[in-house]
């Protein structure tokens, strides 16, 4: 998993987020690199979404 | 090559004055707030991370400028899609397309490299929100439709697919034996492609034929290059793939719909890509909502309320589908009453797709005009006479009134329906109608005693 990815990930794992608010956070680096590590949590199958559709990361 | 395209469209806004070129550099999180805070149609001429791409948006988010992909008065919208509706032009293949001169297949597959915006504050992804999606069935053929896509994944989307439809049909078959389905996504074709691809038509009608009468001409068709299936050649972009057999089980959304409202989390299939297609020079489509969605449906409902009408034999003379509605959900329409006409008309209307509340008034009144329109409700209707009530029919999910989260995934939602005829009743003197007009009105003029 990337830096990137990693990072999302690690926050995920404590707050559920929206995308907006993880996209909010990471306006400094390059689209195409942040859809990217998006596209890893997607790929590792870990996204959860809660009621609101915020996205999180059970930590097990 | 079509005289008729996306391309060609552009300049007709801008012969229009309706196409507004943005030139410095932005970034694609910034695309769609920028887009809604300008009037007219607009292009991105400089898209940060993706040199040689634009991105235009808002195409038709006014009915001026919808009348102007039509060709017609901004009130002669829905007759003219009617009208040119029954004079279908079959589609022609043709060898080579534009939308094929850059090729991305296996490996090299990568969604990243488009543009994708940042659409709205409560979206689940970025999206791809105007599509012209085709797919096939074995027993009824090809079909066309629109679906929004959320990005996953380099290689995968979500796809809406909650909504009845030809293509959730087709997948639902394909899924009942256990495979995928194929499917083309073209993005950046000419509007009257994507009032085709919305109409509700019956399942073995030809959306590419309708495409092609709307036009004038013939739609160009190309074989895809990894798929059974042809995708229109003057398209900017063409994902081709298949639907995963996995049901109604990823999550996508919420997205900004085109109820106006953010939508929530609903549970799909999953688009995986094969190949990426696209111009040398592309042009990303974002399908600007809600109002850009909405001025494409209401065509398409007015012209199937139009058809409802007639096949009650009742004579319509005017009709729209209220933008407040979304284009969508109302329909308005005056007829020429006979007897009993007034009921077989809000009858006929509620019958058209989703649509859940109707007025039908006569054709003394002008539907454009609310004060009119009150007027007609307030002295024309009682309400145990003149109110029909129809219960359990087909609705859509994005209307939170019917409590589709009930439902669990893949269920689909009912509605009550409400008509109210608001022409004149059987049995009421029209003498009571007469309005009120100044004595003298058409002789005395205010400007010989000035």
């Amino acid at each position: 998993m990337s830096p990137l990815a990693q990072t999302i990930k690690s926050a995920l794992e404590v707050d559920a987020q929206q995308f907006h608010d993880v996209v909010d956070k990471h306006m400094n680096i390059p689209w195409q690199e942040f859809l990217r590590a998006w596209g890893e949590l997607r790929e590792a199958d870990i996204l959860k979404r809660d009621d609101a559709g915020a996205y999180f990361i059970e930590v097990k | 090559m079509s005289e008729k395209g996306f391309r060609s469209f552009l300049d007709d806004l801008e012969d229009a004055g309706q196409l507004k070129h943005i030139r410095k550099p932005v970034d694609c999180r910034q695309l769609s707030s920028l887009g809604d805070q300008v009037e007219e149609a607009t292009i991105f001429e400089d898209i940060i991370g993706y040199p040689g791409w634009r991105v235009a948006t808002a195409l038709v988010s006014t009915r001026k400028r919808l009348a102007i992909a039509m060709g017609c008065n901004e009130n002669r919208v829905a007759f003219e899609f009617e009208a040119k509706s029954t004079k279908p032009i079959e589609p022609i293949t043709v060898k080579s397309a534009a939308c094929q001169e850059v090729v991305m297949e296996g490996d090299d597959v990568d969604l990243t490299t488009i543009p994708l915006p940042m659409m709205h504050l409560f979206d689940g992804g970025p999206y791809i929100s105007g599509t012209f999606a085709i797919s096939k069935d074995p027993e009824h053929g090809s079909n066309v439709g629109c679906y929004r896509l959320m990005y996953r994944t380099p290689k995968e989307t979500g796809i809406d697919l909650v909504s009845p439809s030809d293509m959730r049909f087709y997948y639902q078959r394909a899924l009942d034996k256990g495979e995928p389905l194929p499917i083309a996504i073209a993005v950046g074709v000419h509007p009257l492609d994507m009032l085709a691809a919305s109409y509700k038509a019956p399942i073995d009608a030809d959306e590419l034929a309708l495409a092609g009468g709307l036009r004038g001409q013939a739609l160009e068709m190309v074989k895809c290059k990894t798929l059974d299936l042809e995708v229109p050649a003057d398209a900017e972009i063409v994902l081709e793939g298949e639907l995963l057999p996995i049901g109604w089980t990823a999550d996508e959304g919420p997205f900004g719909e085109f109820s106006q409202i953010s939508g929530d989390v609903k549970w799909n299939p999953i688009f995986r890509i094969k190949c990426i297609t696209h111009r040398r020079n592309p042009i990303f489509y974002m399908l600007q909502m809600p109002w850009e969605n909405d001025w494409l449906a209401a065509p398409v409902t007015e012209a199937a309320g139009l058809q409802a009408l007639r096949i009650a034999s009742v004579q319509p003379v005017d009709i729209r589908a209220p933008v407040g509605s979304c284009g969508y959900w109302s329909l308005i329409a005056s007829i020429k009453k006979r007897p009993g006409e007034g009921k077989n008309a809000v009858t006929a209307l509620l019958s058209v797709a989703e649509v859940k509340f109707v007025v039908v008034t006569d054709d003394d009144i002008d539907i454009y005009d609310p004060d009119e329109l009150d007027w007609a409700i307030a002295f024309r209707v009682q309400a145990d006479q003149d109110a029909i009530i129809l219960k359990g029919a087909r609705a859509k999910h994005i209307d939170p009134s019917v409590k589709s989260w009930l439902l669990g995934k893949g269920g689909l939602p009912t509605t009550a329906k409400l008509g109210i005829d608001a022409t004149i009743p059987e049995g009421v003197p029209k003498i009571l109608y007469r309005r009120i007009k100044s004595y003298g009105r058409d002789r005395f003029k205010v400007e010989d005693f000035e």
